[in-house]
């Protein structure tokens, strides 16, 4: 897809070359950022928040991959990451509105059930 | 190497100004840790470009003017960094969705230099309209009062939980994905990177769009640069000529999610609090052990 | 009529289902008596019917007639039926003249399959596959063992299907007053109605393995009904021990099962019979066809409660009175007997050929079980006890009556036995009933006051038993004794079965003696009661408010009744079967049937003698016991040591315990404990590596959605370092 981001007739400067890694780098940081908000932060909300935040970053990289490769898959996939991410949203939210109706809390410390 | 070494020290800056950033007691360091941050960034940048060769490039004169496409790439992921550090430092979760609408945009930006215009608007429709939109009802639902002062946040939302940790972590994963990206084997050139050509495509699925007067024009018209199929349409091509299946699924997630989505919110919950006064009754029914 | 006898098992397996069904509907739970007893009846009225009119149309189309039917209009020896085609033979080239019908397959083991190409039935071309080739189905096998699910009528077979339909059917209706209130009424009646379709089975089967289905049939409802009290111990008990000595002797009925195979090639009786071994006479025998009677024998031994497989019969009767009387008196019991009859053939083979003769055996083990049974008989306190060991001693009788080559006195006497059995059984039923469960005949005297129809109709079975002139008993056993004697004196048997008529003939005096002495005890005397603390009928006909104080006599309906053919049966049922020689014409109509020497004189002698050894026997118990005198206790102190062993029942039980049931119950310890401390700690010990892995890991999994997200960013770290430094 260079051609893309070189348009025709017009003898463009090396820098002007976008390189894959570049999108994959904010990718990446996008990711990890959900990553460790995933893990620092409490609040339930934003914890889920910080999930779809991942699945930006996944989205990024598909495009991109499927960009520099040449592959319309990777598109393809984000309509599904879209399925996945829309579904996630209406049942944790509803699930996270019940956990709030019972404790009156958002911590996600107030659930510890699973404690072996 | 250098490339390894700088990502690398840029993302242990990154960690570093992460912890900085997040929300907690005691001195507010912030604006040291933006400043730390902006730094990683750029480093992460700069050996990135050391990566694709980009500097030396500019050091032998190679290099003209930056593209349009160029600074549009470097403001899009700055904003979508920029607000999701703040998704995840702000204390009060209205505004990390807030910010996360701008993390959204921007990605969609990002999209759009990468030319796939079809997945920025979806994203903007679906994540920035629909998903985000769910997320304020609920934010506004799940909020007894909206704090006027910094006091009144709740204690979960002001501290951190193991800033550090998780930081470290975080960033060393980062770190490693960056460096996978530039091990040896993994710059290579797809082998497979061979897309089908327009002409083959419309040929070979697009044939029957001559029942459609508009598509018969759009594959036929001389006008249109020979047989070029917009992003849109070789999404469609794909999704439907490749993946029917995985539509089916989609869809029969979706339905259940709805079906699951209108269970729940039926569902009576008792509140414990209540219980522990003695002013509501324990839900007898099983499903209401959430 | 005959194809329609078919059905007999299957209406009763039909009564099974339906009071299996009302178990779990409590308020209908009284309609599974009067089902049960329907669908016996139904099996009644068919058998009857096929006995009567025992016509069917051939597979050519031809109405022919059942052999039995045809043996009143032709000698024997002029026509038979081939079991298969039906078709009217000369019996010299057949033997063994039946009916076999419906024989369906049923099991295939080994040979190879015969193809056929599918027809269709409307073109008539051979039906296409997808693949275009025709299709083919299995017709057949040939070679290896095939079983069919047929049914063979002979002779015996309907003797011994009239003598269950007709006599369960009686005995059902009686357990329809017996059984009312009773909680499990209708698990009760489905394991009757089960029990009649194994055991009709059991008798139409037209092969071994369809036999032995049926035998392990009755054997279960047998275990189910002894067990039907489950709530007491020693039901439980005596309901495993009667399933596990009766396993002891399936064991080598299975043997004799499989060497049948072995030698004929098929376990279908039509094929068996008229193998040449079999037919041959007087040519020298395979080691393993000499063995096959020995097999059987001990698996009839087992059934039929002979030594040494006796002792569960005695415990089986914790089990309801009506099961006592149909499984433990008039029928499943005497399978034993059917089997020795219905083999008769390879028996009689077999007889002519060994050294020691499996019919021989059979005898002796008949004639000392007899007199046994009855000695142990002669102390018993038990109400219900005197009749189980009269029943061992009377089956003993049968089998000394197969010994002596008599099959049609055995099979004689198991109609009458059922006859006056189930009578006494039911009569006692009775007492036992009012008496609210007492057992021990010393807490009893002078019943007969308050129930003069159970006293009476016991009477009539109790002389039936005795053998007393002209009753039912008298002749059957007579033709036994007979027999006996006339094989010793004119027969082949030489000493040892005049050795076994004298046995005959001690048993007889002693079962009139025991018979009596019961009798006497019971009802006359002075009036002496105990009740017992089984209240098994709350609800039952309205007067339950002086029930729990004294006995009463049952109710004519549906109690009484049912007895008043038996009672008559046993009256009069010797008489007519002998005079008309029904039963001699039925199994000579049968594979039962034997060449046996026969004297006219002998049964004269062994007449009168049986006749005065049974009066004389009434008339000692009536010395000791009539009226109620202490000339028993004094005769008793006299004979301690013989009256203590006879109370001991020969310590036969305790004897087994030791020599059999403890050793094996040691080594089941040793090899727990070995089981315990080598297998089972070796296999823990495996198990105790991963709990303890897992307790050491326990703490980190503390249920906090943050750690599992740290952990899992851990494990993608640690991958993607692999990734980047491994490869």
């Amino acid at each position: 897809m260079l051609d893309v981001l070189q348009p025709a007739g017009l003898q463009l400067a090396a820098l002007s070359q976008l390189a894959l890694s570049h999108f994959l780098m904010t990718a990446a940081i996008l990711f990890t950022l959900g990553l460790v908000g995933f893990v620092t932060r409490k609040n339930l909300i934003v914890m889920f928040l910080c999930t779809e935040m991942m699945f930006q970053g996944v989205v990024i990289t598909l495009v991109a991959f499927a960009m520099f490769h040449n592959n319309v898959t990777g598109q393809t996939f984000v309509i599904f990451v879209l399925t996945v991410a829309a579904a996630e949203a209406a049942l944790a939210l509803g699930l996270v509105v019940l956990m709030f109706r019972r404790r009156r809390t958002l911590d996600a410390n107030a659930w510890a059930a699973m404690q072996g | 190497m250098l490339t390894a070494i700088l990502l690398f020290a840029a993302s242990v800056l990154g960690a570093l100004a992460l912890v900085l950033l997040m929300p907690r007691p005691g001195r507010n360091l912030r604006p040291l840790g933006a400043l730390i941050g902006v730094t990683a960034l750029g480093g992460a940048w700069i050996g990135v470009a050391l990566g694709t060769d980009l500097i030396r490039q500019l050091a032998e004169g190679a290099l003209g003017l930056p593209s349009v496409a160029f600074i549009y790439y470097y403001v899009f992921s700055f904003i979508a960094i920029t607000a999701a550090v703040r998704v995840i430092t702000h204390k009060r979760p209205v505004y990390s969705a807030l910010w996360f609408i701008m993390v959204v945009m921007s990605s969609a930006g990002l999209l759009l230099v990468l030319s796939a215009e079809f997945m920025a608007f979806a994203m903007v429709m679906i994540y920035g309209g629909a998903i985000l939109v769910t997320y304020m009802f609920v934010i506004m639902l799940a909020s007894q009062n909206e704090p006027q002062h910094e006091d009144d946040i709740p204690d979960y939302d002001r501290v951190a939980r193991e800033p550090l940790w998780a930081s470290a972590a975080g960033f060393l994963l980062l770190a490693v994905l960056l460096s996978i990206y530039y091990a040896p084997n993994s710059v290579q050139a797809n082998p497979d990177a061979a897309m089908p050509a327009d002409t083959d495509l419309i040929a070979s699925h697009l044939a029957n769009r001559a029942l459609s007067e508009e598509t018969a024009e759009l594959a036929s018209s001389p006008s249109s640069s020979p047989t070029r199929l917009s992003n849109a349409e070789r999404v469609g091509v794909d999704l439907f000529e490749e993946h029917p299946l995985a539509i089916e699924l989609a869809g029969i997630i979706l339905f259940v999610s709805l079906i699951g989505a209108v269970v729940i919110a039926k569902m009576h919950v008792p509140n414990e609090d209540a219980i522990a006064r003695g002013t509501d009754t324990p839900d007898e029914r099983p499903e209401g052990a959430v | 009529m005959l194809e329609n006898a078919v059905y007999i098992p299957w209406i009763a397996a039909l009564g099974a289902v339906l009071c299996g069904a009302l178990c779990l509907t409590p308020s209908m739970k009284k309609l599974a008596g009067p089902i049960c007893v329907l669908s016996i009846l139904a099996g009644f009225g068919l058998t009857v019917g096929s006995f009567l009119n025992p016509t069917f149309e051939n597979d050519q189309q031809q109405q022919v007639q059942a052999p039995w039917k045809t043996h009143g209009t032709y000698a024997l020896d002029d026509v038979a039926i081939d079991p298969h085609s039906h078709e009217v033979i000369h019996a010299d080239d057949y033997k063994h003249p039946a009916v076999v019908i419906q024989p369906q397959p049923w099991m295939h083991v080994g040979g190879t399959a015969v193809y056929e190409e599918v027809i269709d039935k409307k073109s008539g071309h051979p039906v296409l596959g997808r693949d275009g080739q025709p299709l083919e189905q299995i017709v057949g096998y040939e070679g290896g063992l095939q079983i069919n699910y047929g049914y063979y009528f002979d002779g015996l077979t309907m003797i011994m299907l009239l003598v269950i339909t007709g006599i369960g059917s009686l005995i059902a209706i009686y357990a329809v007053g017996y059984m009312k209130g009773d909680p499990g009424v209708a698990r009760f009646f489905a394991a009757m109605a089960l029990f009649i379709f194994a055991m009709t089975t059991l008798v139409m089967a037209d092969n071994l393995v369809l036999l032995f289905l049926g035998w392990e049939g009755v054997g279960l409802c047998s275990y189910l009904l002894i067990g039907y009290y489950y709530g007491k111990d020693s039901a439980v008990a005596a309901a495993k021990k009667a399933f596990i000595v009766n396993r002891i002797g399936d064991f080598g009925f299975l043997i004799g099962i499989f060497l049948c195979y072995q030698h004929f090639g098929s376990t279908d009786f039509s094929v068996i019979f008229n193998h040449e071994l079999v037919t041959t006479k007087g040519a020298a025998l395979p080691l393993g066809v000499m063995a096959i009677p020995f097999c059987l024998m001990v698996g009839a031994f087992g059934k039929s409660a002979q030594i040494p497989l006796f002792v569960w019969l005695p415990d089986a009767m914790a089990g309801p009175t009506p099961v006592s009387a149909l499984v433990h008196a008039a029928t499943m019991v005497t399978a034993g007997v059917y089997l020795v009859a219905r083999m008769m053939p390879v028996f009689d083979v077999v007889h002519l050929q060994a050294t020691i003769s499996p019919l021989t055996v059979v005898a002796v083990v008949g004639g000392v079980t007899a007199l046994f049974a009855g000695t142990i008989a002669l102390c018993s306190n038990d109400l219900k006890g005197v009749f189980a060991y009269s029943t061992v001693s009377q089956l003993g009788y049968m089998f000394l009556g197969l010994g002596a080559l008599s099959t049609h006195g055995a099979v004689f006497h198991l109609v009458t036995h059922a006859f006056f059995k189930a009578l006494l059984f039911l009569t006692a039923g009775s007492v036992m009933h009012a008496l609210a469960g007492t057992l021990d005949i010393r807490t009893m005297g002078g019943l007969g006051r308050k129930m003069p129809v159970t006293k009476w109709l016991m009477f009539a079975g109790c002389i039936a038993l005795a053998g007393v002139p002209f009753t039912a008993g008298f002749y059957s056993k007579d033709v036994i004794i007979a027999a006996a004697w006339t094989q010793g004196i004119y027969g082949d048997g030489g000493t040892l079965y005049i050795v076994l008529g004298l046995l005959a003939l001690i048993t007889a005096l002693l079962t009139a003696f025991y018979t009596f002495r019961l009798w006497f005890i019971v009802f006359t005397g002075e009036t002496k009661y105990e009740m017992g603390d089984e209240h098994h009928s709350e609800d039952d006909h309205g007067h339950d408010d002086h029930h729990a104080h004294e006995p009463h006599e049952m109710p004519w309906w549906p109690m009484n009744l049912p007895l008043i053919p038996l009672a008559i049966g046993s009256a009069v049922a010797g008489v007519l079967l002998y005079e008309y020689h029904v039963i001699e014409g039925l199994i000579k109509a049968s594979s039962a049937y034997t060449d046996a020497a026969y004297s006219e004189t002998i049964t004269m002698i062994m007449k009168i003698v049986s006749g005065f050894l049974a009066v004389a026997g009434i008339a000692l118990a009536g010395v000791f016991y009539y009226k109620t005198s202490d000339r028993a206790e004094k005769a008793a102190e006299l004979l301690k040591g013989p009256v203590g062993i006879l109370r001991g029942k020969y310590f036969i039980d305790e004897f087994y315990d030791r020599v059999i049931v403890r050793p094996l119950f040691i080594t089941g310890q040793v090899a727990y404990l070995i089981d315990q401390l080598v297998i089972h700690a070796t296999i823990m010990s495996f198990g105790w590596a991963p709990r303890l892995l897992g307790k050491t890991v326990q703490p980190t999994q503390a249920g906090k959605l943050h750690g599992y997200g740290l952990g899992m960013i851990a494990g993608v770290t640690a991958v993607a370092l692999l990734l980047l430094f491994l490869l």
